[in-house]
């Protein structure tokens, strides 16, 4: 008898999610053993991040509300690679959407039942108008989405700190850096947790439904894994790279627009906390699979939510960032090593 | 001085149990999911021999080879190099022990001159790394091994047989003692393809050894000095290729005798050829990605229930042809008319429609979508039909059964539809593309080099298929540089140079002579069998 090593096509349900679990216990072993190093105490530390996380009421919330942007920038980055273009611009779209429902919110007149809706179409409007230029270029002239979806969320983050601080400044005189209280709130069904997560998990399932069960989703997936293969079957490329990249944009905008109208309630500099960013991580997790966005959003929130229940032990933020660091790059270890599966073979 | 070497060749082949092989697989196999690849097989290469490696589509050739050089490992068997066990764990390692191999999808940088190519990734690349000096470096080595390339040029520029002298190039720079070449003539001219054997006996002739996997037995006969034939997996036999002869080898790759029957011959039953044309194209010219003119003022008459060979050696606007026939290129001006309707704006969608199925020329790039399934890729002109879809609702599980009734078709056996197209072999691919566009093809099945890439068997197949197509009252454009395969299978045949129509001629009222002086840019005149222009 011998062992071998095989490379197998597509990895199996069960080993993908066994391989992944395998991979969080050895980061946090890894960081274990760094955290040991510093003298840190290692029993006080795990039992603090885990009750704060997992075994209070609040952490749960705050694990939900966390979850709810990931989730969305996540979808956005995937439902994009979906037709073959990164989005890297999910910050800037999100601060967009949130800079457009905002604006409905504070200058618009009405009862919640009409704002409420119209901050949800303007957050959506507004992560979509943020992608246009990203999207028509590429369309049009093959100019890269890579560089140019980066570059405007440059352009967002600064919006936001602009007029959060100085036209839209709460003018009561509560805060120097962000906007009055919103009069319009998503509404919330646990605590703080608002209906933006169910949604947004709808959202999820719903994308993944039409992509595996319309002719819309498999022409997008023929269009964004091979475009000569499109237009030699006559599916039209380039409208579903544009409508693709516009609904990318939509769903980065409306996470945008929950967190200011459900999390925070106001618009404030750096609301956007990087979302946009993780988001790519979740997508990249997630590797190409809707369900996989949800689990991945769940896993980036348990890690940020640790991270920040460290940092109220005194752990710096860079360790903490080494932490998800690990924890990332043992995941997409684990990816890989998931399509391998060990054979015995009987030696001839 | 060549031909001397030759003869040494030949002694040290005859003189089988004194040379030590250069390279020996001792009971080597491969296993993928739901298929042996491999299994049981021995193999030696001895220096100053080239080895032909043959085997019907599937058989494993591509797998033997990428194990011998660190692409896969064996799940079992041993690999000799020279007398001792290796194992290798990347190319990179098995280059290192002399062994290089040419793929048959070149992996050229596109947008890198030739010398620049030459020197990516090679530890002897010089540390300062001036053009001219790269340049200079790789004339020399062009020199020493006698290939003939132009270092400054950019790859993109290159013609496919200078493309794969650079890939030779590049293998023989890193001082390869054993070159694989995998299908390596399937998108050579006949001059490139004599080039490049010239190349290869040189090459042997100084102590290396050649593989070499081809479909094509004539070449085969004129170039190996041995033969293996591998069969599902397992090795037939190896044997000199002097006991050989075509139909013996055939009949070894297959199992059973193949019969090459004349396919002029129609059915009683046949549908008779229409008077009027299924398709016709009327001074049509169009240019090819560069922007040059690669189509000028070309006229053709597509009968339904004919089969219409378009001959002429690859490269002379047969591409451009067959993309305008099928609406992916534009026209720059003239005409085309499927059943009498002009579709000369009109892009892939409406000649789908109208009955045209295709079979392109690099399935890879624009046939396939080679990183989805097998199933998303097989649907690929169907998905919006009945069974599948419903308004706009799509049915996965109904593709995927259509995909297995199409697979069965071609006779490919999938181990697993969820898997990414580009594991099947090469010639699989072929057949399914092949399978899926003649379902769509009503009216008129646009076929540029359908059986590259095909064994013996499936040629047959292949040519079986257009036949019932031809019987069923389809009209076949049949686009190929084999001139025995249009002579055999095509009414009228039309030779191509240099984007113009050179004359179309009946097949039954000419010989091979003639249509090898218009592929060589003759005209025949109207007199002929063009009359109907
Ligand atoms: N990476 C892979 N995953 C799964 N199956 C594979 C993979 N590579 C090859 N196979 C299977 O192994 C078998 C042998 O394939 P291989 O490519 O070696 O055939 P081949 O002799 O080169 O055929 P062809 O003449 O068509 O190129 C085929 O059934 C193919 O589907
Ligand atoms: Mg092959």
């Amino acid at each position: 008898m011998a062992i071998r090593i095989q490379r197998v096509p597509s990895e199996s349900l069960a080993g993908g999610v066994a391989a992944r679990l395998v991979a969080i216990v050895l980061a946090l072993v890894v960081a274990a053993i760094v955290f040991a190093f510093t003298g840190a105490d290692l029993g006080k530390l795990g039992s603090h991040v885990l009750k704060s996380t997992f075994g209070s009421r609040f952490g749960l919330m705050d694990l939900g509300l966390i979850m709810t942007p990931l989730t969305l920038t996540g979808l956005a980055v995937m439902i994009a690679l979906k037709v073959g273009a990164w989005n890297i611009g999910a910050e800037g779209q999100f601060c967009a959407g949130a800079f457009a429902a905002t604006a409905v919110a504070l200058f618009v007149p009405g009862p919640n039942v009409v704002v409420l809706p119209l901050m949800f179409v303007a957050g959506a409007l507004g992560g979509m108008i943020w992608i246009l230029i990203p999207t028509l270029a590429r369309a049009y002239a093959d100019v890269s989405e890579l560089i140019t979806t980066l570059l405007l969320n440059f352009v967002g983050v600064l919006l936001i700190y602009y007029v959060a601080t100085g036209p839209w400044l709460d003018p009561s005189g509560v805060s120097f850096a962000s906007t009055a209280r919103l009069p319009h709130d998503v509404p919330s069904f646990w605590g703080d947790v608002h209906w933006g997560l169910p949604l947004a998990i709808l959202l999820t399932i719903a994308v993944a439904a039409v992509l595996n069960f319309t002719r819309w989703g498999y022409e997008v997936r023929i269009a964004g894994s091979n475009p000569n293969a499109a237009r030699y079957a006559a599916i039209p490329f380039r409208r579903h790279l544009i409508v693709v990249m516009l609904m990318s944009g939509a769903i980065a905008g409306l996470a945008g627009m929950l967190e200011a109208a459900g999390t925070a309630h106001r618009l404030q500099g750096g609301i956007s906390n990087n979302f946009g960013y993780i988001g790519i991580m979740v997508a990249v997790l997630a590797r190409g699979s809707a369900i996989g966005v949800i689990a991945g959003a769940a896993l980036m929130a348990i890690i940020l939510k640790s991270g920040i229940s460290l940092q109220t032990q005194g752990v710096n933020i860079s360790t903490v960032l080494a932490i998800t660091g690990l924890i990332l790059f043992f995941t997409a270890l684990a990816d890989e090593l998931s399509h391998y599966r060990i054979v015995r073979t009987k030696e001839a | 001085m060549t031909m001397n070497m030759m003869l040494n060749a030949g002694e040290a082949v005859a003189s089988e149990t004194k040379v030590q092989p250069i390279v020996r697989l001792k009971g080597i196999a491969k296993y993928f999911p739901g298929v042996v690849a491999n299994q049981d097989v021995d193999f030696d290469l001895l220096p100053g021999e080239i080895h032909a490696l043959l085997g019907e589509n599937g058989a494993g050739k591509s797998t033997l080879m990428n194990m011998l050089t660190g692409i896969y490992r064996p799940d079992m068997g041993e690999i000799v190099i020279d007398g001792s066990a290796v194992s290798f764990a990347s190319p990179v390692e098995a280059i290192a022990a002399g062994i290089g191999m040419v793929h048959q999808h070149f992996k050229l940088v596109k947008a890198f001159t030739v010398a620049e190519n030459i020197h990516l990734g090679w530890k002897e690349t010089p540390r300062r790394i001036a053009r001219d000096l790269l340049e200079a470096r790789t004339a020399e080595l062009a020199a020493s091994l006698n290939l003939a390339v132009a270092p400054g040029a950019r790859v993109s520029d290159l013609s496919t047989g200078e493309q794969q002298r650079v890939e030779i190039l590049r293998v023989l720079s890193r001082k390869a003692r054993v070159l694989i070449l995998d299908e390596p003539t399937a998108v050579l001219t006949p001059a490139e393809a004599a080039e490049l054997f010239k190349a290869l006996r040189q090459f042997a002739a100084r102590g290396n050894a050649v593989i070499f996997i081809s479909h094509k037995l004539d070449e085969v006969l004129e170039i190996s000095d041995r033969v293996t034939v591998l069969r599902g997996g397992r090795k037939v036999t190896t044997m000199p290729t002097g006991e050989c002869d075509k139909r013996m080898l055939a009949r070894l790759m297959v199992g059973q005798e193949v019969v090459l029957s004349n396919m002029r011959e129609r059915r009683p039953d046949a549908k008779p050829v229409s008077p009027q044309p299924v398709l016709s194209l009327r001074d049509a010219s169009a240019r090819d990605d560069l922007g040059n003119m690669a189509l000028k003022r070309v006229s053709l008459e597509l009968r339904a229930g004919e089969i219409l060979g378009i001959a002429g050696v690859a490269g002379n606007g047969q591409k451009e042809l067959s993309q305008v026939l099928t609406g992916i290129r534009a026209l720059a001006s003239g005409q085309v008319e499927i059943c009498g309707k002009d579709l000369s704006r009109a892009g892939a969608e409406e000649f789908a429609a109208f009955g045209v199925g295709h079979i392109p020329e690099d399935r890879l790039q624009s046939g396939l979508a080679p990183a989805l399934s097998v199933t998303d890729n097989v649907v690929i002109r169907e998905y919006g039909k009945a069974p599948l879809s419903k308004g706009w609702v799509y049915r996965p599980s109904a593709a995927t059964s259509l995909a297995r009734s199409i697979a069965e078709a071609a006779s490919v056996r999938v181990p697993d539809f969820g898997m990414p197209v580009r594991n099947l072999s090469g010639g699989n691919q072929q057949r399914l593309v092949a399978r899926r566009e003649m379902r769509i093809a009503a009216n008129v099945l646009v076929a540029a080099y359908p059986c590259r890439g095909l064994d013996v068997g499936a040629i047959n197949a292949m040519m079986r298929y257009f036949i019932e197509l031809r019987d069923a009252g389809v009209g076949v454009l049949f686009v190929s540089e084999e001139l025995e395969e249009l002579l055999k299978l095509s009414d009228r045949i039309a030779v191509m140079f240099h984007g113009e129509v050179m004359g179309v001629v009946n097949t039954s009222e000419v010989d091979i002579e003639t249509i090898g002086l218009m592929m060589g840019g003759q005209r025949r005149g109207p007199a002929g069998a063009t009359a109907e222009n």
